[in-house]
C-alpha cells in the first residue's frame, strides 16, 4: 500500500493539468528484455543465415559478369602478368573499339534488333491471344488444344531441327506451290527457278515469323500456359459487362482484356524478346548464309587484335567475352526498366497447376 | 381459341430463352475458335508434318537431287537406329552418361530452386533487388551468352585452380573451389552418409554456377505458386504454435507440390536446349557431318524417347503425391 503510493507521484501542477510519473525500467532493462529472448535470436540467426546465402549466391551470379566487365578493359600485356588480378594495370578500350570496327557490330545490332523486336511482339500477342481463347471460351476441342500446346513444349525443336530446315527449305503449303508449277511470277521475291516445286525460305526472317505468328516459336507453350493461367484469374464479370454494353469480341479483348494483361505481357515480351536476341538455335539454323549478319556473327577476334604471344589463348577467351558483353548490352538496359514489371507479371499470374 | 393464345403465351418466352442461349453458346464456340485459330493453323500446316517428317527422316536416307532444288527420300528401315545403337562408337556411352548427368541435375535444380525461391519470398530489406539479382541468368546467360561461357574450358584446364565459380572468369586465380570434396567427406563422415553422396554433394556445390543458371525459370514458377498460398493459413498455423520448419513441411509443401511437377517436366525439358547437354551437342555434331543429317534424327529420336517414359514414369508416380487445394 506504502510502495504503491511511493511509486506514483502525483503533482498537481495547475487546476487542469496533471502530471504522474512513473519509475520507469532503467532502459539496459528494456532493451535486455526486448532483444535478448529466444524469439529475437533465432529470427537474428535466420535473417544472418538468409543474408548469407542470399550475398553469397548474388556473388556467383554476378562475378563472372564482373570478370568479363574487368577483362575487356585489359590490354594485351595484362594477360601475362600475375600481379594483374581484376583491375586492369594497361586500360584500354581498344577491345571494344576494334570489335565494334571490325565484326560488323552495328551492322548485327540492327538485323537482330528488327528480327527480335518483331518476332517478340508477334510472340507476345498471338500467345496473349491463344492463351485467352483457351481460358475464357467453351467450346469442342478446348481441352485437346490445351493438351497439344502442352504437346508442342515437350518436344524439344532440337529433336526436330532437321525437319525444321527441310521444311523451310523446302517449302510448301500441303502441295499449293507445286500446282502453281514454280509460278515465278507470283512470289518474284522468293527467287524461284524455272521448274522447282517449292520455294526456299532459309536466310529470310520468313520462318521465324511464321512459327512466331502461329505461337510454335521458341517456348511459346510455355508463354500460352503462363497467359492462360492469368486469364483465368481474371473474372468473367468483366467481359460480360462489356457484351451487354455492345462491345464485340475482338473488341473487348483489344479495349479490356489486354490492358488489363500489360505486366503479364511484358513479362512475355521480355522473355521472347531476350531468348530470341541470343538465340543460337533458330539463327544457325534458317541463316545460312553470312550476308545476313546476326549477333552470332558478331562472335569473332578482330584482325587487329588477332596477336600470337604467351597470353593469346586468355587474351582470346577475353575478346570473346567482350564480344559476349557487347551482344547482352541492349537486354540489360531493358532487363533494368521491365524486371520490375517481370517479377509483378509472374505473381499476378497466381499460377495453379490443374 | 384463349387457349390457343395461351399455350402461345406461354410458349413463346421459352423458345426466345432456348435460342438465345444456343446462340451465345455458338457465339462463344465461334470467339474460342477464333482466337486459338493461329494455333490451329500452325498446329496442322506446320507443327504436325514437321513432326511426322521427323519421324520419316529417321528412317530414310536424304539424296538431294537437282543441284539441291529438291531433294529424294530413300526407304531404309531401321538401319539408322541401327547404326546409332549398335555401330556408332559414341553415341551409347554418351547417351548413358547424358541421362546419368540428367538425372542428377534434375533434383540438384528442383531442390535449389525451391529453396531460392522461399528465401525470395519473405519480407526483407533488399528483397526486390535480391529478386533482379536471381533472374538476370534467366535474360543474360542464355543462348550465345551460355555458348561463349562453355567455349571458356580450354581457358578452365589453363588455369586449373579456378574450378569452382570461376567457369567462365577470364580471370580469376585467386578463386579456388567453393567448398571442397574434402571438406563434404568429413561433414558427412559424422553423419554417417556414404561416400556417393558426398560426391554428390560436392559435384553440385562445385557446379552451382551452372545449376543457379538453369533455375531462373523454375524459381519463377515456385515464386508464382508461393503467392497463390493464402496468408490466411500461415496466421492459424502460426496462432496454434507450428514451428517454421513444420509450416514448411505441412502447408507450404503440399501447396506447392503442384508446382514441383510442373518445375520437374519443364527442367527435363529445359535441358534438352541447354548449352551443356553433351548428348545434344553430339547430335549437333553428327548433325553437321555430311551425309549423317537422318543419323541424328535417329538419335534424337531415341533420346526424346526414353526421356519421355522416365518423365511419364515420374510424372505419374509423382502425382500421387500432388496436392491440389479445391477452389470453389
Amino acid at each position: 500500500m506504502n510502495n504503491a503510493q511511493t511509486e506514483v507521484k502525483v503533482k498537481r501542477e495547475t487546476k487542469n493539468k496533471i502530471r504522474v510519473e512513473f519509475d520507469r525500467t532503467p532502459f539496459w532493462q528494456r532493451m535486455k528484455a526486448k532483444f535478448i529472448n529466444k524469439n529475437f535470436l533465432t529470427k537474428l540467426i535466420w535473417a544472418i543465415f538468409r543474408y548469407v546465402i542470399l550475398i553469397g549466391i548474388s556473388y556467383i551470379i554476378l562475378f563472372p559478369f564482373f570478370t568479363k566487365i574487368s577483362s575487356s578493359f585489359m590490354g594485351p600485356e595484362d594477360f601475362v602478368d600475375a600481379t594483374v588480378k581484376l583491375i586492369p594495370k594497361n586500360f584500354t578500350f581498344d577491345t571494344y573499339k576494334y570489335i565494334f570496327l571490325e565484326n560488323k557490330y552495328m551492322q548485327a545490332l540492327g538485323n537482330t534488333a528488327l528480327l527480335s523486336v518483331s518476332a517478340a511482339l508477334l510472340q507476345t500477342f498471338v500467345c496473349a491471344m491463344i492463351g485467352y481463347g483457351l481460358a475464357k471460351f467453351k467450346f469442342r476441342g478446348n481441352k485437346i488444344l490445351f493438351l497439344l500446346v502442352i504437346f508442342s513444349m515437350i518436344i524439344p525443336h532440337q529433336t526436330l531441327q532437321l525437319s525444321l530446315f527441310m521444311k523451310f527449305r523446302y517449302f510448301d503449303v500441303l502441295g499449293i506451290i507445286q500446282l502453281l508449277g514454280g509460278g515465278s511470277s507470283w512470289f518474284p521475291w522468293f527467287n524461284v527457278t524455272g521448274g522447282t516445286t517449292s520455294i526456299n525460305l532459309t536466310n529470310t526472317y520468313i520462318p521465324l515469323a511464321m512459327l512466331s505468328a502461329t505461337g510454335l516459336a521458341f517456348k511459346n507453350g510455355l508463354y500460352i500456359f503462363m497467359m492462360r493461367q492469368f486469364y483465368r484469374g481474371v473474372p468473367n464479370e468483366l467481359e460480360e459487362s462489356a457484351y451487354i454494353d455492345g462491345s464485340g469480341i475482338f473488341k473487348t479483348f483489344l479495349k479490356i482484356i489486354l490492358p488489363l494483361s500489360i505486366p503479364m505481357m511484358i513479362t512475355i515480351f521480355l522473355f521472347a524478346f531476350s531468348w530470341q536476341w541470343t538465340d543460337t538455335f533458330y539463327t544457325s539454323l534458317f541463316f545460312t548464309r553470312t550476308s545476313i549478319v546476326l549477333m552470332k556473327n558478331v562472335i569473332a577476334i578482330p584482325e587487329s587484335l588477332n596477336i600470337t604471344y604467351a597470353g593469346s589463348n586468355m587474351y582470346n577467351a577475353a575478346i570473346r567475352n567482350t564480344c559476349g558483353l557487347m551482344i547482352i548490352a541492349p537486354l540489360v538496359v531493358i532487363y533494368l526498366f521491365c524486371q520490375r514489371y517481370l517479377i509483378q507479371g509472374i505473381e499476378r499470374s497466381g499460377m495453379t497447376a490443374d | 381459341m384463349n387457349k390457343e393464345a395461351e399455350v402461345k403465351l406461354v410458349q413463346t418466352p421459352a423458345k426466345k430463352r432456348k435460342k438465345r442461349s444456343h446462340s451465345l453458346e455458338r457465339k462463344t464456340a465461334r470467339g474460342g475458335y477464333l482466337f486459338t485459330l493461329p494455333f490451329i493453323i500452325g498446329f496442322i500446316v506446320i507443327y504436325l508434318p514437321v513432326v511426322f517428317e521427323s519421324f520419316l527422316y529417321s528412317v530414310t536416307t536424304i539424296e538431294r537431287i537437282n543441284a539441291g532444288e529438291s531433294y529424294q527420300l530413300i526407304w531404309a528401315g531401321l538401319a539408322n537406329y541401327r547404326e546409332a545403337l549398335f555401330s556408332d562408337p559414341n553415341y551409347v556411352q554418351i547417351l548413358t552418361a547424358g541421362l546419368r548427368q540428367l538425372v542428377l541435375d534434375v533434383p540438384a535444380i528442383l531442390i535449389f530452386s525451391l529453396f531460392i525461391a522461399v528465401l525470395l519470398n519473405q519480407k526483407m530489406v533488399g528483397r526486390a533487388a535480391f529478386r533482379a539479382i536471381f533472374f538476370v541468368p534467366v535474360i543474360l546467360s542464355t543462348g550465345l551468352i551460355a555458348q561463349i561461357d562453355t567455349s571458356n574450358t580450354s581457358l578452365m584446364s589453363y588455369m586449373s585452380d579456378t574450378e569452382g565459380i570461376g567457369t567462365n572468369a577470364a580471370k580469376s586465380t585467386s578463386v579456388a573451389e567453393i567448398v571442397s570434396a574434402m571438406d563434404i567427406e568429413y561433414l558427412f563422415s559424422n553423419m554417417k552418409i556414404g561416400g556417393g553422396m558426398a560426391k554428390y554433394v560436392s559435384q553440385i556445390l562445385n557446379n552451382i554456377y551452372n545449376i543457379v543458371n538453369r533455375s531462373g525459370v523454375q524459381m519463377l514458377i515456385f515464386l508464382a505458386g508461393l503467392q497463390s498460398i493464402s496468408p490466411a493459413i500461415y496466421e492459424s498455423c502460426n496462432v496454434e504454435g507450428a514451428s517454421a520448419w513444420e509450416t514448411f513441411w505441412k502447408i507450404t509443401f503440399p501447396m506447392i507440390s503442384p508446382m514441383i511437377l510442373v518445375n520437374f517436366i519443364y527442367t527435363i525439358i529445359d535441358a534438352f536446349t541447354s548449352s551443356t547437354n553433351s548428348v545434344m551437342s553430339y547430335i549437333n555434331q553428327v548433325y553437321g557431318e555430311a551425309g549423317k543429317d537422318t543419323l541424328s534424327v535417329a538419335m534424337a529420336w531415341i533420346y526424346f524417347a526414353i526421356v519421355i517414359v522416365f518423365v511419364l514414369l515420374a510424372a505419374a508416380l509423382m502425382s500421387a503425391f500432388v496436392f491440389y487445394q479445391r477452389r470453389d
